[in-house]
């Protein structure tokens, strides 16, 4: 089945990204307006958007999804339920899909929607504790946007129509001032900004596969997508608020890569970061240059995942970078290709990331902006490269401490082949996007200073990355000197703990309690337990009794008469 | 119910699991094998120190001591194994087995009868099949 969906996936891909080329080369969009009922002059219509964004959009999509499914065939080798997943992979791209080509707030909520429940069901796909924890989080925390969307088409139903085009004449944003805030929050929770961070990572408890969707092309990038579209009517308060938030993820989580351990999560939080200079140049009005790090970030964020799930697989299953190091002697294929989608991640010249992060970096830096935003993105900046260039460190290049002999190797093909077209697409993939979607290249004039900061930023990163962590090897860690601060850092600055337990924490803890000393506890050991052991003890002594029956009886029989006759004189 | 201490729990008991402990939480600090011998070497010979103590109220202030010394370096994101709990692939896959079905109760039975119809014919058939295969089990001697 895997095969079949990667093919119809792939040609998918391939219309998607014919017709982009021929709307972008000719100049024209389309629209469809689907009737599917009519009655007494009301008519229910399906309208369909295919202009040049949403078909690369599109085209990417089915591409990245392609090559997952075809990569789960591999990975998810001998699972118990792979029909299950692939239909539910299937109806995750499809809800994309729909999210994609939809103009109208109601039909965007039914993709909107579709997201937000088969990626609740896709992360409990392994039915453990911790599972069922991190789908939990994941769907409450993306249900505050549904309720924002969900108000949103009420104040749109006012307003006249459901569709974000009518909504992009800038000259009326006062009108909607309410509308832009409640799309903006709606965005926030699907992008996993600042508050809503904490179910990303908590979302890895998913198969390796899907994670490479999610954060890929898929429900992350739902809300920086809606944000594009509804990009001109963006306005206010709303704007800076965006900004301010979108600096703080950025920082926190590349800080907070820094001190992860467990190699999905730190692919996660660079998602998080790269999520967050998706909404910054967002904020500041760049919808075009937004999306063309959305695309060329897809290429090498799946990338990164396929290979992680490609070590993890053949580790043993372990996550924890600490259990690994030297692989690129034992799996030379996918750590080349997970080196190569650290580095497109860096920014790295002439491969994907580069065309869109350096743009984005020197646009920003050329415009007007407070500057706690400013040293926030060059701090963040030098971060990324840092917490990559540790887990080249970890992975890559340390000593082997993998805690078995495991049998890790590049010999399963099916999940070789998708990493070496994305691979493929890291390198080529930001060139080939920056020609198509900006046809004239950006004049961008810097004083020398900022011009040389990113580089600065970026070198200096890649040195505290690696040769620190190299030499802080010693044996008095310097770190434990800080310990509090090194727990609130390596804890995403608390923040699962504070959307989780900050409403929760006093009923489960006192539910807990009455649970361990009652239920599981006293009640279970005098109760159940303690009865049965009683009893069994009890009907030993008896049968012991009984084993002598007669002269037992006799005795008995005896000693009663002579109470019962005493008692009676 | 391995959080309620239902028995009394030995001095040395208490101190053998501080040991156990604080060895796993110098595995998650440090995470290259020399260094971790070295820290591994130190910790037994500060809890090799205190062996000989007779006095009681004095070793149960070390114990104490200790207690909180790894209450307050325990790492932020401790080492797990895989598939213990805690792990990431911890529980998993769960595959009942298929005995379990015999189990329902004849009211959740009711609820699929053709299915529990079929299996008890299947049942029957695999009886007959393994008699005539193997012959019929000999009856317990006792």
């Amino acid at each position: 089945m895997y095969l079949s969906s990667m093919l119809f996936l792939c040609l998918l891909a391939g219309v998607s990204l014919v017709s982009f080329l021929i709307m972008t080369f000719k100049d024209f969009s389309y629209f469809v307006e689907w009737e599917i009922v009519s009655f007494n002059s009301c008519s229910l219509v399906m309208t369909l958007v295919m202009d040049w964004k949403s078909m690369l959009f599109l085209s990417f999509v089915s591409l990245i999804s392609g090559m997952v499914l075809f990569y789960s065939g591999g990975y998810m080798a001998g699972d118990l339920n792979m029909d299950r997943f692939m239909y539910l992979v299937l109806g995750f791209v499809f809800s994309m899909g729909i999210l994609i080509v939809s103009p109208n707030l109601v039909s965007i909520l039914l993709g909107w929607d579709g997201l937000g429940l088969v990626s609740y069901v896709l992360v409990i796909y392994y039915q453990n504790e911790k599972s069922a924890n991190a789908g939990m989080l994941t769907a409450l925390s993306n249900r505050i946007g549904d309720v924002a969307i969900l108000i949103s088409i009420g104040l749109m139903f006012d307003m006249g129509g459901w569709s974000f085009i009518f909504y992009n004449d800038t000259s009326k944003i006062s009108d909607i001032g309410g509308l832009v805030i409640l799309v903006t929050l709606a965005a926030m929770t699907k992008s996993a900004q600042i508050p809503f961070s904490a179910w990303l990572p908590a979302a890895m408890a998913a198969p390796t596969p899907v994670s490479a969707l999610v954060h890929s092309s898929t429900l992350v990038t739902a809300g920086v997508y809606l944000l594009i579209r509804f990009g001109p009517s963006l306005g206010g308060v709303s704007k800076f608020i965006l900004l301010l938030l979108a600096s703080l993820t950025m920082f926190m989580a590349g800080l907070g890569a820094n001190f992860e351990t467990d190699l999905k999560k730190i692919i996660a939080l660079s998602t998080l970061s790269q999520l967050g200079v998706m909404m910054v140049i967002l904020s500041m009005g760049f919808y075009n240059l937004a999306f063309f790090h959305l695309l060329a970030h897809a290429l090498f964020k799946a990338l990164l995942f396929m290979c992680a799930g490609s070590v993890t697989h053949h580790a043993g299953g372990s996550q924890d970078i600490r259990m690994m190091g030297g692989l690129i002697y034992i799996m030379p294929l996918s750590i080349t290709s997970m080196n190569l989608g650290n580095l497109a991640l860096c920014g790295t010249p002439f491969l994907a990331g580069f065309y869109s992060k350096d743009l984005i970096i020197e646009i920003f830096f050329s415009s007007f902006m407070n500057e706690f935003c400013f040293w926030l993105l060059a701090l963040a900046t030098g971060l990324t490269v840092c917490y990559t260039f540790r887990l080249i460190y970890y992975t890559v290049s340390g000593d082997y401490n993998l805690a078995s002999l495991g049998c890790a190797s590049d010999s399963d093909y099916i999940m070789t082949w998708p990493m070496i077209c994305l691979g493929a697409g890291s390198i080529v993939g930001g060139a080939f996007l920056s020609w198509l979607i900006f046809p004239s290249p950006y004049m961008v004039c810097l004083p020398l200073g900022l011009k040389l900061l990113a580089l600065g930023v970026s070198l200096l990163g890649g040195f505290v990355g690696y040769v620190l962590n190299l030499m802080t090897e010693s044996y008095q860690l310097s770190s434990l000197k800080n310990y509090k601060l090194l727990n609130f850092v390596g804890s995403m600055w608390f923040m699962p703990f504070l959307s989780t337990y900050s409403s929760s924490y006093m009923f489960l803890t006192t539910g807990q309690k009455y649970h361990q000393a009652g239920d599981a506890g006293w009640l279970e050991f005098y109760g159940a337990q303690g009865a049965y052991s009683g009893f069994m003890v009890c009907s030993k002594y008896l049968q012991l009794a009984q084993d002598n029956s007669v002269k037992v009886y006799m005795v008995m029989f005896l000693v009663w008469l002579i109470f019962i006759t005493g008692s009676l004189i | 119910m391995s959080y309620l201490q239902t028995e009394i729990i030995s001095h040395a008991r208490k101190v053998c699991s501080l040991y156990k402990r604080s060895l796993r939480n110098l595995e998650s600090w440090y995470d290259r094998r020399p260094m971790l011998r070295y820290r591994a070497v130190l910790l037994r010979a500060r809890f090799d120190e205190n062996k000989d103590v007779k006095d009681l109220r004095v070793a149960q202030q070390l114990l104490d001591e200790g207690e909180k010394e790894l209450f307050s370096l325990i790492h932020y994101q401790p080492k797990k194994f895989t598939y213990s709990p805690g792990g990431v692939a911890y529980e998993r896959e769960v595959a009942p087995p298929d005995w379990v079905l015999d189990y329902w109760h004849p009211m959740e039975k009711a609820a699929y009868p053709e299915y529990f119809a079929r299996r008890e014919q299947r049942k029957k058939e695999y009886i007959e099949w393994w008699e005539k295969t193997y012959g019929k089990p000999t009856e317990p001697s006792h």
